[in-house]
């Protein structure tokens, strides 16, 4: 069967309007029980923070499915002036043979194409965890009661590992 | 039937560090992208983005009391996969700068005036052929805000899913016989030539008011069992 060629991506740029990421970092609705906060900074070489990056993540709900239609398991952020962003969401449950973990992707002006990285809430087996050499740099930090802290650093020190897809 | 997702080819792909784009020697990491497997997690993807991501403003050359200033054009862009078949019922996010190569957004300093009648950005959903369709104004020039830019040709920002999560597809469409194409970091940081001109529109006939362009997007993605690594 012919196959068509998937288009070239390119650079999401510095102008991504912020209206299309108004309200799409809230994934839960209501005030459940088991809503988290998830937060970081996104910083560029020698830890500069960085303004209106695009973070997308998408996971599984709180019994590890991926096709629970009244969860939508996606949302959206962009950072502020101070290079921070901010979801709110459950924390996922384990899909067979996946420790429970939340899927990043970051577009940005300066990027050719998206980046694709990994949460973790815990060094528990998991075979992507499992290919990663600096496990400790895709673990969330506990930051308070239900929050947890995730740094984006997409180059330099400490620099947060990606993966090809 | 589920979704198979091949290696970007680095010719048709481009990645990394790019010479003449200053920013990118700054954000690109500096360690290689690591290989996974594939599961559940990355070849499944999120069923109800029309819900989350509700359609802004279709028209942004009529968004004002009075027509945008620029030339008229009706953009048409089709969403297929590899494939070949077309996604109905997709989100298609668009943006693009006024006929001066100014923004509507905060971090744009360029000194090109506001156009108040230019809106610009669009949310939309495929029809049933995988198609879009909105009229709007040909965006200008501009030139780019980073150490030793350059200036960027008239371009439309676009944003599209496939069927799973690693079909995201985020690119820029360019308009056809444009000086500043030939030089841009951005689109000749593509290799293959037949890849940039996929990135170029066509001009199609047009004998109302509107300049006619039409084009494609791919988004990766085949039907057919996933192979594990």
């Amino acid at each position: 069967m012919s196959r068509l060629i998937p288009t070239a991506e390119m650079t999401l740029g510095p102008f991504f309007p912020r209206e299309f990421a108004k309200d799409a970092n809230d994934l839960v609705k209501g005030a459940p029980a088991d809503a988290i906060e998830i937060t970081g900074l996104v910083t560029e070489l020698d830890g500069k923070p960085l303004d209106n990056v695009i973070l997308e993540i998408w996971q599984a709900d709180a019994a590890g499915r991926f096709d629970n239609p009244g969860f939508s398991g996606w949302g959206r952020a962009a950072t502020d002036a101070h290079g921070v962003y901010r979801f709110r969401t459950i924390r996922p449950g384990a899909a067979p043979g996946r420790a429970p973990h939340v899927n990043f992707l970051i577009l940005y002006s300066g990027l050719m194409r998206q980046l694709q990285t990994v949460m973790f809430f815990s060094a528990a087996p998991d075979p992507v965890l499992a290919v990663v050499n600096a496990k400790d740099r895709l673990i969330a930090r506990p930051d308070g009661p239900n929050r947890y802290r995730f740094d984006i650093r997409l180059r330099g020190g400490e620099e947060t590992p990606f993966f090809d897809d | 039937m589920a979704t198979r997702i091949e290696p970007r080819d680095p010719l048709t792909q481009a990645q990394g560090v790019e010479q003449g784009y200053a920013q990118t020697a700054r954000r690109w990491p500096s360690q290689p992208l690591l290989r996974r497997p594939h599961g559940v997690a990355e070849l499944s993807g999120p069923r109800d983005l029309a819900h989350r991501l509700p359609p802004v403003k279709g028209d942004l050359a009529g968004y004002g009391i009075r027509r945008a200033l620029g030339q008229l054009v009706r953009l048409r862009i089709r969403v297929l996969d590899e494939d070949g078949t077309p996604l109905p019922g997709t989100v298609v996010e668009l943006w693009h700068c006024n006929s001066a190569g100014k923004y509507i957004h905060p971090n744009d300093t360029h000194d090109a005036p506001v156009d108040p009648n230019f809106y610009g950005a669009a949310r939309l959903l495929t029809g049933d052929s995988g198609l879009i369709e909105l009229r709007t104004i040909k965006p200008g020039a501009y030139p780019v805000p980073d150490t030793g830019g350059w200036w960027r040709p008239p371009h439309v920002h676009l944003s599209v899913w496939g069927r799973v999560w690693l079909s995201r597809l985020v690119t820029q469409m360019f308009f056809p016989g444009e000086p500043l194409n030939e030089a841009d970091a951005i689109l000749n940081a593509i290799r293959d030539p037949g890849a940039r001109e996929r990135c170029v529109a066509r001009l199609a006939p047009s004998t109302s008011n509107e300049m006619i362009f039409e084009h494609q997007l791919v988004v990766r993605g085949r039907k057919g069992t996933a192979t594990l690594p």
